[in-house]
Parts: structure tokens; sequence; C-alpha cells
């Protein structure tokens, strides 16, 4: 996972997060958008046989004041966590 | 954003089962399923060297269906490890995937029937025979099919069925089809299976409401047997967690 910021202002932010696809690009904005300081969040992924940007762009605006990539950092741990917890609840259902 | 997660697993086995989880986001469990299928590796054949095969199959068609062969896959193993594995079969007999002798012993052929070529005496007298050695190497299924450890992995709503009253007197009786399994007024549990998928057959002349029960997801995990279905429901959680792990560490920096 190779991150780049290609924008980035108080309250908008565009980044690269190369080596992803939609499997873990779409958990991050289902994510992000649970999060009451983000106004807007989205990816775009284009498909590798169409040439120039094949690797997803995540787009985050945020509102109230929070910077872009606190709420991408804390995105990151509330899915760390919840992977954490749904591991916990298979091992109890299993075992 | 308190997430209960409840998992229960509705029927099943080593290989295949349906699990019920509550408690997800529609964006998870595609997460969830896309993960089992595309990123826990497997260990598949991947490269042979041939060392004798007279066989009326080229090498390389042996070596595209060793590839297809299932093998069990310990946790232990990074990207790109291999493990090597021989075979060694005279006819007039079958290679099957048992034939197939590991050198590591937690690494298997996951079923030990599968056919691999047939091998027949030829009019000249002589056996058919093949003799090979073959690297098995850990990928996952963005690489190749055969790198997948899940067969069939994908999920349903829960459905819950309500009486709301009697059918009709003069209606027709129509066959209602439904597939997954459904949750009952009182809360049980049922695969549609038992009833024949029809609910007609479970509630003959009753008028039914069916709903999706929100964020409540029936797995339907299927393996070829490289683990079992706990083993890549964790393995694909791990994945995706590893990856959020990261992100966070990077975004921090």
């Amino acid at each position: 996972m190779e991150l780049r910021v290609i924008e980035k202002t108080e309250e908008e932010l565009r980044i690269e997060v190369a080596g992803e696809g939609h499997t873990f690009m779409n958990v991050l904005k289902g994510t992000l958008l649970e999060n009451d300081d983000v106004a807007a969040a989205t990816y775009d992924v284009n498909p590798e046989q169409s040439g120039g940007q094949t690797e997803p762009i995540l787009s985050i605006t945020t509102e109230g004041g929070a910077d872009p990539l606190d709420v991408l950092e804390d995105a990151a741990g509330d899915v760390s966590r919840k992977t954490d917890e749904l591991r916990s609840a298979f091992k109890a259902a299993s075992a | 954003m308190a997430d209960e997660f409840d998992v229960e697993y509705i029927r099943g086995d080593d290989r295949e089962a349906r699990i019920l989880v509550r408690g997800l986001t529609p964006a998870f469990a595609n997460g969830l399923r896309r993960a089992m299928i595309a990123d826990v590796p497997t260990l598949s054949i991947d490269t042979l060297r041939v060392v004798e095969n007279s066989s009326v199959m080229f090498d390389e068609m042996i070596g595209l269906r060793l590839g297809l062969v299932p093998l069990t896959t310990p946790d232990d193993f990074e990207y790109g490890d291999t493990v090597t594995l021989s075979l060694d079969v005279e006819g007039p007999d079958t290679a099957y995937s048992g034939d197939l002798e590991s050198s590591d012993p937690d690494v298997n052929p996951a079923d030990e029937d599968v056919p691999i070529i047939q091998l027949n005496e030829n009019p000249s007298g002589e056996n058919q025979r093949i003799e090979l050695e073959a690297e098995a190497v850990l990928d996952d299924g963005k690489s190749h099919a055969k790198q997948s450890g899940g067969v069939a992995v994908g999920y349903r709503h829960l459905r819950k069925v309500s009486v709301v009253g009697d059918r009709g007197e003069f209606d027709e009786e129509e066959t209602n089809i439904l597939r997954g399994v459904i949750e009952t007024e009182d809360g049980e549990l049922v695969p549609t299976d038992e009833f024949d998928h029809d609910l007609t057959e479970r509630y003959p002349g009753k008028e039914l409401e069916v709903e999706d029960v929100p964020g409540a997801f029936v797995f339907h995990v299927e393996t070829d047997g490289s683990m079992t279905v706990e083993e890549l429901v964790l393995r694909g959680i791990d994945s995706i967690e590893s990856r959020a792990d990261e992100l966070q560490e990077k975004v921090a920096v």
C-alpha cells in the first residue's frame, strides 16, 4: 500500500491508495461515511486496461473543521476495531 | 457507531457452511466476501520439472491439471514460499492427486481422488509413465483462480417472514419461492431447503409478509479444502485488518 497525496486543503483530501482495490476501498469509504465530520467520501478506480490512473483515488470532504487526514486515520482505526470485534464474534460462535 | 456483531453457524461442516452475521454494513459484508475469494492466499502447483511424460497429454496440460488440485495450506507460509511435491506413476494405472508426495507433512492434496491422467499400455508394449517434480507456490486469487481458497462464497440478507392473515378464500394458490434463510416470527432460523424453498409449503393458506432484516447477512462459504471454513473467514478478516492497520500507520506518519 503506497499513499500519495494529490490534493490537500483544510477540508478536502484527494489521496491515491496504490495497490488496493474495491475490497478495501469500499469498506474504508463505508466506514468514513459513518463519521459525522465527513461531508462526503468516495473513491474512484479505473480498470487496468484503461491506462492512465488505474490506482484508486480516495476523496474526502469534511465539515466542522476536522482535518481530513485525521479523519482518514480514525476511519482506518475503526475498520481495524471492527475486524477485531468480528473476529472475536466468529471465534465465540465456533467455540 | 458501537457495532454489536453476532455470529451464528446455521449449519455446516469444515468445507461448507451457512453463517449468520448480524451488525454488518453492506460494505463490510462485501469486503469480507471479496477478501475470502481473492485475498486469502493458498498453495497451488505452479511449475513442473518433468522427468518423464509418456502419457497422452502434453506437459502443459498435466501442469494445468496439477495446478487445480487444492492443497492444504497452513497459516505459517509467506507469499512466494514454495513446497515441492513429486509424482511418479506407471501405467496401466490412473494417476490421482493422492499419488502426489509432498516434502512438507502439513501440505497435502485436500482430496485424494482427483484424477490427473489415465496411463495405459502403448501398442508397442511399454507402459505410459509419468514422473515429475512440482513446485507449489503461495499466492492469492487475484493472480489465478487456482490460488483461491473459497470456491463458492456469497451472502444473502436474512429475511423475516411474518403471517399477516389468511389467504383469500378464492385466491389461486401460487408458489412463493424464496432462497436462503428465513427468520420466523418466534425468531427461529430456518434454511429454505427445509420446505423446498416454497413458503406455501411451510405456511399453507396464509398471507405472508417478507422483509429483509437490516444488517443481517447469511454467508454461504464453501472452500476447496485448502483450509476449513472457519480458517477462511478468519484469514479474510485478517486480510482486511492488516490493510487497515497499514493505512493507519502510514497516515499517522
